[in-house]
């Protein structure tokens, strides 16, 4: 029973620290609704850790040329982005139009879009320290030019 | 016995540091990071259009980030923060010794430098309060004259009497005021440069500064400088 007990407290230790691991740089959150018949749903709810997971596993030969692209702006995007995490909750742009409305803003050191339409309503967030290490896996790649890594 | 309850309390400190190393890489860097936020001034910008659907637009900049971020752009004419203009040949201004100009207007006493009374529009240039000031009037529509920043009564005086005379029919009101230590700084870099990123740091250390203000029939445009991270906590209209 000792036994038996020990293992259960082993394996909910594990799953708990795991858990922790899995989304200790929050989650990457994805709600599209479109309200029209046939509209799209879309809820993805992701651990923002994973994201440069499977990018590392992607073939770097799918990206590279937008990563040329872009290589320009990478420092740029860099500095931006940890200067971003640096403020406090704030609204970087709002655009109010009649019903529509656009709202860009930092929330607990991630990027939240909202946009929210009659016709449809987005809902972006994603933990900078995410997109500053999509982002290094980008340069990474630009460096070594092995498309086929 | 005294052995023992030593090595309870070494075992104990092992634990507690062991579950500290842990769990240290679970706390969010942002919650680090936010601690040690630095210059809080912010650059505002709203828009709002006097159209039925009424659209607004706010954008809110920690000068801090332009800071940071324009030194790393490279593109055109910006290169490290700086603007390289050729001879200031876009601006149409060659031949024209801006920083003789500047030199001239930090050193002479506050006043009107310029003043244009068109058919079409006014203009005036003055330093005020360690403020260079621009206001243009535009005159083919219904006129829109704060008559602010105006240092005595037979000045307003005057202009109300220009205003009535113009048939108040002013499209457009453009009020531009920077401060002086801004248009040093933006200066400083040397010739046909403008050091933006100078001007920014001497704008974060400004404090709270209205910049420009437009107002026509179809927008109201303001561009200021604040503390605050929000544009609905500033009063933002006039």
């Amino acid at each position: 029973m000792i036994m038996l007990a020990k293992v259960a407290l082993g394996f909910a230790g594990t799953l708990a620290v795991t858990s922790a691991y899995t989304f200790r740089e929050g989650v990457m959150r994805v709600d599209v609704d479109e309200y029209r018949d046939g509209g799209t749903h879309v809820h993805l709810w992701l651990p923002a850790a994973a994201v440069p997971m499977v990018m590392d596993a992607v073939p770097r030969r799918h990206f590279i040329e937008a990563a040329h692209q872009a290589k320009e702006w990478m420092p740029v995007a860099r500095i931006a982005i940890r200067e971003l995490a640096k403020l406090p909750d704030s609204t970087l742009v709002e655009v109010q139009d009649g019903h529509e409305h656009v709202l860009i803003s930092t929330q607990n050191g991630a990027i939240k879009i909202d946009v929210t339409d009659p016709e449809e309503t987005v809902h972006v967030l994603c933990p900078l320290a995410t997109i500053e290490d999509v982002s290094s896996i980008i340069e990474r790649s630009v460096a070594s030019g092995d498309p086929g890594a | 016995m005294q052995i023992q309850n030593s090595l309870k309390l070494v075992r104990r400190v092992s634990l507690v540091a062991a579950t500290a190393l842990l769990i240290s890489p679970l706390v969010p860097s942002a919650v680090v990071a936010q601690s040690t936020a630095g210059s809080n001034q912010w650059l505002h910008v709203r828009v709002v259009s006097a159209d039925s659907g009424g659209e607004t637009v706010c954008v809110n900049v920690p000068l801090a980030l332009a800071e940071k971020v324009l030194p790393a752009i490279n593109k055109n004419q910006l290169h490290n923060g700086k603007i390289k203009f050729d001879k200031f040949d876009t601006m149409d201004a060659d031949g024209v010794d801006l920083h003789a100009i500047l030199d001239a207007v930090r050193n002479s006493k506050d006043g009107e430098f310029v003043t244009v009374n068109g058919t079409d529009e006014d203009v005036r240039v003055a330093k005020q309060d360690g403020f260079l000031l621009v206001h243009v009037t535009e005159k083919s529509g219904r006129m829109h004259h704060h008559g602010k920043d105006l240092k005595n009564h037979d000045e307003k005086n005057s202009s109300e009497k220009e205003s009535a005379e113009a048939g108040a029919h002013a499209v457009s009101h453009v009020e531009v005021k920077v401060p002086m230590k801004v248009v040093d700084a933006l200066f400083s870099a040397g010739k046909d440069e403008l050091d933006i990123v100078a001007g920014l740091r001497a704008l974060a250390a400004q404090g709270d500064t209205e910049l420009v203000s437009v107002k026509d029939e179809e927008n109201t445009v303001r561009v200021w400088v604040d503390s605050k991270n929000t544009p609905t906590q500033t009063g933002a209209t006039r």
